[in-house]
């Protein structure tokens, strides 16, 4: 594999050109970004990468000139896009060349049609009505959204909506689209078809493309080039390939790599090299199979990789975990749902329908489906927020219609999406002592519980802070602290990891974890299914509020076919196992990056001994 | 959710009229409410305003939550008036014997008293249902064309109908809020007394209010991002026309006032 630096990506001219560019907001002490250099032809597709807080958002902003024109601030060197100073025009002008889409899509869809939503742009800059219509209709068809013009923006689904604040861009006509994290509260499947919108627009329309993003997947399937940004500076930039095999450097920045190179790299460290460094699926198909083929000749040219016992007792491990998981149903259950059916008033929205199941204690239960599937209506009924239309929800034997919400947070607590919409008080210790204190416990308790939860948080340093200030990790870690002052035994999660980048993902998954060794119940609901796949014991998937199955990963995720009506599919590693050819023998029910890696490796050593 | 102001779908004559008739006549059934002294005056107006709501068919419960938000001030508004105007008693006050000092002989009931306490109510009963009236019939981005026309300036216009939309999502927020305080085990909002209840109002506001400053940012972000605010003249996809309908509508609502404010001034 080559390293041949930047020589794969588009030619032409210059097109976009940031000069040394250093930017403050303002008041801040330090840079947003710092020495930014970059020149980006017309028609490239750009992928952003880097932990939250790194300067995405700034970048997005920096190439429509809302900063610094609109937000002040300090600004050295210049940002040039399409032979535009962005410091010397104003933002409406640039708004022909530059569209930008945000991740929140309530905080940017401010009208109440969709037909009007899209016009919005155009009727600002002063466009006749003919063509502003012209325009609407193209936009609407691009993102396949025609028929939803006299439909308003509330009502449409997660997906539609984000596809509309592509159209709302588009309807400008822009050269150039930007999309800050635009698809992170999508469903996977809500994702590529917003995806495969932009690589359409990329690819027909040589609009430049501009992708802050946490999905390296989807980075890997459709960018020309990757810019990685770590505290403020563009540390790295090259094609997928060339990054996602830099581990130290991704490990740095806090980047995922695609699962299969993830995969790709656990081999690397054990001195089993694919002959193509893979970022897709199909790379790592070819790759894989490649090295099992060439087994005895790679044999005899490499050293020693593995001590051969140690690999087959690792791969035997996870097998041996993955059918002992799923036995927790037969102990004494925690919430029982009997034909649960809610509807949602005055419109009559069905969002459960006659959905039956149990939670035993000490599970640890993952709720996945498309946007809109039922998943937070299914955790506020548990917590007694909802009562059930019709059916019965038992929480320890509580019937939830019976007992007030107050009650059951003694029993179950719900840490729900948005930390800003549950914390109140004026400082970390407050807040957590909020909920102990409405229980009318005594001081000393209170006191006993605030500094369990601040130590189990690692939240020292934060007590007397004002929570709404801190950072989006540590604003959710203090929610779930807040909670966890309740002393709940039965804790659920509604899409904790929103917002948030790599580690924070891992971080709220291992609090989760290691409630769950401590004995609790765990339900979290969430799109993130390689998470799902690495912590859950038992999947439950919803469609339209329906079960569609309940099973352990390992079985759920083995039906990529049934997943794919509730727009769901198995995490990469797992859809790679699955495309590996039979022959080769590799097991197809895989979780995890490290039990195929440790397959993978167990077959190696197995032919070896057998050659 | 149905919240209060929110555009509500539908093909009623009301829904018709063009948003500059419909502005006109929230702006003089406003006035001839502040300007009222007559309780018959505030009777009719509130009675017409009842029918005005029934033609342009919105939900009754609508009327009914809005009603009962505003109950508290009314009902408190209706005891100070009747035991505070001077007047001719009609009932002494029974909690206070005379003889206590300073407040003792105060409070008692006049007939003036009670019959203001009465025009108060009724003024307040029929000035909450016109804004939302004409909120709930006209989709807002008719609204503000309909201010624009009516020789407001764009920018001006976007932010008083802006500031109306405001109000479902703020509502929407404050309620996903309160939920996560029940989650808590945190009941005055639900049973608290009103001491209470006016106490714990920090622990909504403060996270209503950052959270709506986030969202604002980004909000600004989005609209400057697609041209809000750029020079020349502003286009409109949609166009409104003035009917002979809609001048026999304004027609009749300055004739309605103007025998309003008469019959408030005559007698």
């Amino acid at each position: 594999m080559g390293h041949v630096r930047f020589a794969q990506y588009r030619t032409g001219e210059p097109y976009i050109v940031m000069d040394d560019v250093s930017y403050r907001y303002p008041g801040a002490k330090c840079y947003a970004l710092e020495g930014l250099n970059l020149t980006i032809s017309k028609g490239e597709f750009v992928a952003i990468l880097g932990e939250h807080g790194t300067g995405k958002s700034t970048f997005c902003q920096l190439l429509n000139g809302v900063i610094p024109n609109f937000q002040g601030g300090q600004m050295e060197g210049s940002v040039i896009v399409a032979g535009l100073n962005t410091q010397e025009v104003s933002v409406a002008e640039l708004a022909q060349k530059v569209g930008i889409v945000l991740q929140d899509p309530e905080a940017q869809l401010f009208t109440t049609k969709v037909i009007s939503e899209v016009a919005f742009g155009p009727e600002n800059l002063c466009i006749e009505a003919d063509e502003i219509l012209e325009r609407v209709r193209w936009a609407l068809q691009v993102v396949r959204l025609t028929g939803f013009e006299e439909r308003s923006p509330t009502s449409l689904s997660g997906g539609q909506k984000q596809r509309l604040a592509i159209a709302a861009a588009l309807a400008m006509r822009p050269e150039v689209l930007v999309l800050d994290e635009a698809t992170s509260q999508l469903d996977p499947v809500g994702t590529s078809e917003v995806l495969s919108v932009v690589r359409k627009l990329n690819q027909e329309y040589d609009v430049t493309i501009f992708m802050a993003t946490h999905k390296s997947e989807e980075v890997a399937q459709f960018a020309d080039r990757v810019l990685i940004l770590h505290q403020g500076r563009l540390i790295a930039q090259g094609t997928p390939q060339e990054v996602f095999e830099r581990e130290g450097l991704l490990r740095r920045a806090g980047i995922r790599p695609p699962q299969v190179s993830q995969l790709a790299i656990y081999l690397k460290e054990r001195s089993l090299h694919l002959s193509e460094f893979p970022i897709t699926t199909e790379q790592a198909r070819r790759g894989i199979e490649q090295l099992l083929n060439s087994l005895p000749d790679m044999w005899r040219e490499t050293r020693f990789f593995c001590r051969p016992n140690q690999a087959s007792d690792c791969s035997l491990d996870v097998l041996e975990c993955q059918t002992t998981l799923y036995q927790a149903k037969n102990l004494v259950s925690d919430i029982k749902v009997e034909n649960l059916t809610y509807i949602y008033q005055p419109y009559g929205v069905v969002a459960l329908e006659d959905v039956s199941f149990e939670v035993g204690k000490g599970e640890f239960v993952a709720i996945i489906g498309q946007n809109g599937a039922g998943k937070t209506t299914l955790l506020k009924n548990i917590v007694g927020l909802l009562k059930p239309t019709r059916g019965r929800m038992l929480v320890e034997g509580f019937d939830t219609r019976q007992t007030t919400v107050a009650e059951l947070s003694r029993r179950v607590g719900l840490i729900l999406q948005n930390p800003d919409q549950q914390l109140f008080s004026q400082t970390v210790e407050e807040e957590i002592a909020f909920g102990p204190r409405n229980l009318n416990l005594p001081d000393p308790e209170v006191v006993r519980r605030v500094e369990e939860a601040i130590a189990m948080l690692g939240l020292e340093r934060f007590r007397q802070e004002f929570p709404l200030a801190l950072a989006i990790g540590d604003r959710v870690r203090v929610v779930i602290a807040s909670v966890l002052a309740m002393e709940p035994h039965i804790i659920l999660l509604d899409e904790p990891t929103m917002g948030q980048d790599y580690r924070g993902h891992h971080q709220i998954m291992g609090i989760a974890k290691r409630l769950h060794q401590e004995g609790h119940t765990i339900v979290i609901a969430t799109h993130h299914v390689d998470l799902v796949a690495e912590y859950a014991q038992r999947v439950i998937v919803l469609r339209k509020g329906k079960i569609l199955l309940d099973d352990t990963p390992a079985a759920v995720f083995s039906q990529p076919e049934v997943l794919l009506r509730t727009h769901v599919a198995p995490p990469q590693i797992t859809q790679l196992a699955q495309a590996l050819p039979a022959y080769l023998g590799l097991p197809r029910n895989v979780l995890t990056v490290v039990e195929l890696g440790e397959a993978v490796i167990g077959k190696l050593v197995n032919s070896v001994h057998h050659n | 959710m149905d919240s209060p102001v929110e555009y509500y779908p539908g093909r009623s004559l009301f829904h018709r009229l063009d948003p500059r008739a419909k502005i006109i006549f929230l702006l003089l059934f406003t006035i001839v409410i502040f300007v009222t002294q007559h309780i018959h005056v505030a009777v009719a107006v509130l009675l017409t305003v009842i029918a005005l709501w029934c033609i342009a068919r919105l939900p009754l419960r609508t009327m009914g939550s809005h009603l009962k938000m505003w109950g508290g001030l009314i009902a408190f508004l209706f005891v100070v008036q009747v035991v505070l105007r001077p007047g001719e008693v009609i009932l002494i006050n029974p909690l206070i014997p005379p003889s206590v000092p300073l407040i003792g002989g105060k409070g008692n009931i006049t007939g003036e008293g009670v019959l203001f306490a009465f025009l108060i109510v009724a003024r307040l009963l029929a000035i909450i249902p016109i804004l939302p009236l004409v909120s709930m019939t006209t989709p807002i981005h008719l609204l503000t064309l309909g201010f624009v026309r009516l020789g407001l300036p764009y920018q001006l216009a976007y932010t008083i109908t802006t500031a109306l939309n405001l109000i479902p999502t703020l509502q929407a927020e404050a309620r996903l809020i309160t939920d996560a305080q029940k989650l808590r085990a945190f009941r005055t909002f639900e049973k608290g007394g009103p001491i209470a209840k006016l106490k714990a109002y920090p622990l909504l506001v403060t996270p209503l209010v950052i959270g709506a400053m986030r969202r604002g940012q980004l909000t600004a972000v989005a609209m400057e991002s697609r041209g809000f605010g750029a020079k020349g003249k502003r286009t409109y996809i949609e166009d409104i026309a003035m009917k002979p309908r809609d001048w026999a509508f304004i027609a009749l609502v300055a004739l309605y006032c103007l025998a309003a404010l008469l019959m408030n001034f005559l007698s």
